[in-house]
């Protein structure tokens, strides 16, 4: 796949979550946000406080990847083609993929947390993203590999990390979106 | 409004120019498009370019030496943009000018912008009298600055620019209140009410 279109799809897909939050939630009343679908279904908050314990980790594991890449003179590759693996996970992400999962204890989120804080975080995380996407473009998304969250022997390359970090954040952002009553 | 070439966007800030001067005027802009979070402008760098806002919202803003962002001002269209200190005295930026959503501009060099106000005085007035208003602009935000509660700067932002609620994150709004998050969005609940 080429590489460039590859990050052009994750840049308008996580521009398009991004446009969600400031253009329709970040107007909503904050107790909107909190409030759960039914009893023990996670809230639009919950989801995205979900969305932002990922962030937490991959954000700077991408940030310091690309550059010590960059340090280490790595070039952009033309191509890009995923490991299995990570196909997996990503095909496993996907908003339409029939697997349900559960998250890992550690992503959780609680039910009281401060709507409006949990937002702005999300919100600054995109635009982390959208910059980090347009970082990749100077590396090779073949090479440069991220240790994933949950099993750190596992290194995906850093094209399978955009992949399924992004069907996960579209995945969760659906979710929100039906908690929200859309 | 949307007008894309320099001709007609000139002709609405200054309908009574003559024809030869928006014509010398116009043909040293240039279309420029950027994503959302482009530094244009670094501190420290000389502003090459006086802009004219044709899409989008941007933001100059200040980074103090504890690495706080102090956000001074929006544009959007229509207006003139950039760093205009830098870029009249072409002396090193004391701030960063960077899009907040994806922007298009047309935009001038500072040589081509010098040489077509040295061949028609008329511009170097008309210029005068629209950095007048700059002026009365940036003093009137002083005054908001200084004696203003922060309710009041709330209220009197709201008035000016109520759009910008669902253009930009409202991080950047509180910043440029000189307001925390959580303060801002108590004073947007109230508001909603």
């Amino acid at each position: 796949m080429d590489a460039n279109n590859l990050l052009d799809q994750h840049y308008q897909q996580t521009e398009a979550m991004l446009d969600k939050a400031v253009k329709e939630w970040q107007n909503l009343p904050p107790q909107k946000l909190t409030q759960e679908p039914a009893p023990g279904s996670w809230s639009a908050a919950q989801c995205l406080a979900h969305l932002n314990a990922y962030g937490n980790y991959y954000l700077p594991a991408i940030e310091k990847a690309i550059q010590t890449a960059q340090a280490a003179g790595s070039k952009p590759s033309p191509e890009f083609n995923s490991s299995w693996l990570g196909a997996y996970f990503t095909k496993l992400m996907q908003p339409d993929s029939k697997t349900k999962m559960k998250s890992p204890a550690n992503a959780i989120p609680p039910t009281f947390l401060n709507p409006a804080e949990t937002l702005a975080q999300f919100i600054d995380q995109q635009e982390r993203m959208l910059k980090l996407i347009e970082k990749a473009r100077t590396v090779n998304l073949n090479q440069v590999r991220i240790p994933i969250s949950i099993a750190q022997w596992i290194r995906l390359k850093l094209g399978d990390t955009f992949g399924f970090y992004t069907a996960h954040h579209r995945r969760h952002v659906l979710q929100a979106e039906r908690a929200l009553g859309k | 409004m949307l007008i894309t070439n320099a001709h007609d966007y000139l002709q609405r800030i200054w309908p009574n120019l003559p024809g030869d001067i928006l014509q010398d005027l116009a043909g040293i802009f240039h279309e420029y498009s950027a994503k959302r979070k482009t530094v244009l402008t670094a501190e420290g760098e000389v502003e090459k370019y006086l802009y004219l806002v044709l899409e989008g919202v941007q933001r100059a803003y200040a980074i103090s030496t504890d690495g706080r962002e102090a956000t001074l001002v929006f544009t959007y269209a229509p207006s003139f943009s950039g760093v205009a200190d830098s870029f009249l005295l072409q002396r090193p930026s004391r701030y960063w000018f960077e899009t907040l959503t994806p922007s298009k501009f047309l935009r001038a060099n500072f040589q081509d912008f010098d040489a077509v106000l040295l061949k028609h005085p008329l511009l170097e007035r008309l210029i005068r009298l629209a950095l007048s208003e700059t002026l009365e602009g940036v003093l009137v935000r002083q005054i908001e600055l200084q004696s203003y509660t922060a309710e009041q700067r709330f209220r009197t932002l709201l008035a000016r620019s109520p759009h910008l609620l669902q253009l930009v994150p409202h991080k950047y709004i509180a910043n440029y209140l000189g307001m925390d998050a959580t303060n801002f969005s108590k004073l947007l609940g109230q508001i909603r009410i």
